[in-house]
């Protein structure tokens, strides 16, 4: 595969971490920039929804999305890769943010229309939620949180 | 710093958190109170009570456990020209609730039979996660379903006339609006109309084992040894994305009207405001699909029953929404007052003689459902006259989550829990294996304890037990 996906997709070991809440999940998410954990935050998100070891990254999507803040965005953003899977029937494995600014994500998702025979699911999530979410930009690298409703 | 002030009842005093304004309740026994005191639910309770035009107190249920912004468990209610409306104070599932049906059959004599019911079942009513329902409806018939709710389900074949007058507010909020419902909204739930869902959503076959009251049973139409069968959904994907664009909408509204809040979750609107009524409207239309929703399962349900057991003649014992924000006539301080009552885990508990109850209930109050985690009991209650001085006329919904889901799946493995299951001689089907370990009993607290409390606080009075011999879970 050619282009940006090759250098900057989130591949590490473990980038993400499921975190407990009496009754739902949350995620922590780390990268060396914001960039990076927001894109780690995404593949956790997928991971609570989809087993993504078999999603297959063979379409393309943009998106695009504004808030008014950082901590906004970060819902917004995993709320729209939610969307994607629970509207369109899209299962992302691969995140490309091109651009994080301080109210708008720009970013390509790779995967595949879901299919009930080839991908496992998991959990279905209802919703991202503002529930001691955690956007910190810092030294020695990015750490966001967020908790779902499941 | 809780206050015990009896048996069943703790006050957070306003001095407990800066910014209350008014004071917090919760009910629970020496048991409960201390499995409440664990996680976040009385900051929560607090929290809430720091919202503005808030009137009575900040309640919390027995069952009440930590939620998002909102404690799951959690009442309260608003001034509707000076309070505010809080989409996370209903929650993302708007409308989960649960109904009850009752079969003309006893258990004893279909014993052969449950576990080809369950089967048949297991076929007909779509279920887990991401699964797709068994139609695809068009946006204009969507826009029908969200505008008549369980009415519309009925007048296409989904159902009986009399059916409604068994459900809350007849199965449809008259004030729902679909043109504020989003197209993402509408997309997420179009094809899921007629499904179960997953996590803790179930449908039970279960057998009344006890009754406490046995000409409230009546009149609500079981007795002993009765199979009855409870289905515990809500409105889906259409309701999460229609709360999450609402949260989106008041986070940005708060700015306008000039509200800061201690958890953003907790973001809110004033009742009055264009984003506050929209959203009401647009809530009540997530509401009506949910009322839809439970509304097709009863029809698959007769019809399987029919199949299975030659008679489709099913009743509606009630349907009660757990996740609803609605303009209710309650006594605050002596004065009679119209309100908007949250509640988010919690169940509206009419007293007989109210008179929004339908006419066939209203000399004995409304049942209220309150479903037990998997394999344990189930109750059915009714509302009294206390619910309506203490708690806006509201009660439990069931046990309340004790352990986290991971914590759950650590303890348990599928295989355990189904033997577990056999060995108490329930049956079980579940779409997913970790689904089903995430909420089995004891992630939950005892409901019978939850119940106990509720009782013995008098906001609801225990009329039936049932207890489950099939599980369907997604």
């Amino acid at each position: 595969m050619s282009g940006p996906f090759n250098s900057y997709v989130s591949r590490v070991e473990a980038p993400y971490t499921i975190l407990e809440h009496p009754a739902d999940l949350g995620i922590e998410a780390r990268g060396a920039s914001l960039v990076e954990a927001f894109q780690n935050a995404a593949a956790g998100l997928i991971s609570i929804i989809l087993d993504p070891t078999l999603i297959e990254p063979r379409e393309e999507r943009q998106i695009r999305v504004t808030a008014s803040d950082r901590d906004q965005l970060l819902v917004k953003w995993l709320s729209e890769i939610l969307y994607l899977y629970d509207g369109e029937g899209f299962a992302s494995k691969e995140f490309f943010i091109r651009r994080l600014g301080l109210t708008d994500v720009e970013a390509s998702v790779r995967g595949e229309p879901f299919s009930p025979v080839r991908h496992q699911t998991r959990l279905d999530v209802k919703a991202v939620t503002y529930h001691q979410l955690l956007v910190h930009e810092g030294e020695p690298g990015a750490l966001v949180r967020v908790y779902l409703d499941i | 710093m809780f206050q015990k002030i009896d048996q069943y009842r703790y006050i957070i005093p306003t001095s407990y958190k800066k910014g209350m304004r008014i004071e917090g309740m919760v009910y629970a026994d020496d048991d409960l109170i201390k499995q409440i005191e664990k996680d976040q639910t009385k900051e929560q309770v607090a929290n809430v009570a720091t919202l503005p035009g808030l009137v009575g107190r900040s309640l919390a249920m027995p069952d009440a456990h930590q939620g998002y912004g909102f404690c799951i468990g959690g009442v309260a209610a608003a001034d509707p020209d000076e309070g505010v409306v809080s989409a996370g104070g209903v929650g993302f599932d708007i409308n989960c609730g649960v109904r009850l049906l009752a079969a003309p059959v006893d258990a004893k004599d279909v014993q052969q039979k449950i576990e080809p019911l369950l089967n048949q079942l297991f076929r007909d009513i779509p279920c887990g996660t991401g699964r797709k329902g068994l139609l695809e409806i068009s946006t204009s018939k969507l826009d029908g379903v969200l505008r008549d709710g369980a009415q519309w389900a009925v007048k296409n074949n989904y159902g009986r006339e009399e059916d409604c007058a068994r459900i809350e507010e007849f199965g449809k909020l008259p004030e729902a609006d679909p043109s504020l419902v989003s197209a993402r909204a509408k997309e997420r739930g179009h094809h899921q109309l007629g499904t179960l869902g997953s996590g803790n959503h179930f449908l039970e076959i279960q057998r009344v084992t006890d009754v406490f009251d046995e000409e409230i049973a009546r009149k609500f139409g079981v007795h002993e040894d009765q199979l009855v069968v409870l289905i515990h959904s809500g409105s889906r994907g259409l309701g999460h994305q229609v709360c999450t664009d609402y949260l989106d909408i008041m986070q940005d509204g708060m700015k306008r009207y000039g509200i800061s809040v201690i958890d953003r979750q907790l973001a809110c609107v004033p009742i009055t405001s264009s984003e506050g009524q929209r959203y009401l409207k647009a809530m009540a239309a997530a509401a009506n699909f949910a009322f839809a929703n439970r509304q097709m399962m009863t029809h698959w349900v007769r019809n399987a029953f029919m199949r299975v057991l030659g008679t489709g003649d099913v009743k509606i014992v009630y349907d009660v929404c757990h996740n609803i924000a609605k303009m209710e006539e309650h006594e605050i301080d002596g004065k009679r007052r119209r309100v908007l009552v949250h509640r988010k885990g919690a169940t509206r508990a009419f007293p007989k003689g109210h008179p929004v109850l339908p006419e066939e209930l209203r000399d004995v109050g409304q049942p209220v459902l309150i479903p037990g985690s998997m394999g344990t009991s189930s109750y059915i209650l009714v509302g009294t006259e206390q619910a309506m001085k203490e708690t806006f006329g509201s009660s439990c919904h069931g046990a309340g989550r004790a352990k986290s889901r991971t914590q759950a799946k650590k303890e348990t493995s599928a295989e355990q829990l189904l033997k577990e299951m056999k060995e108490k001689g329930i049956v079980v089907r579940g779409e997913s294996r970790s689904g089903l370990t995430e909420e089995k009993p004891d992630a939950y607290k005892d409901v019978s304890r939850v119940v106990d409390v509720v009782h013995g606080a008098g906001i609801a009075r225990k009329v039936a037990k049932l207890v489950p011999l099939a599980v369907m879970k997604g």
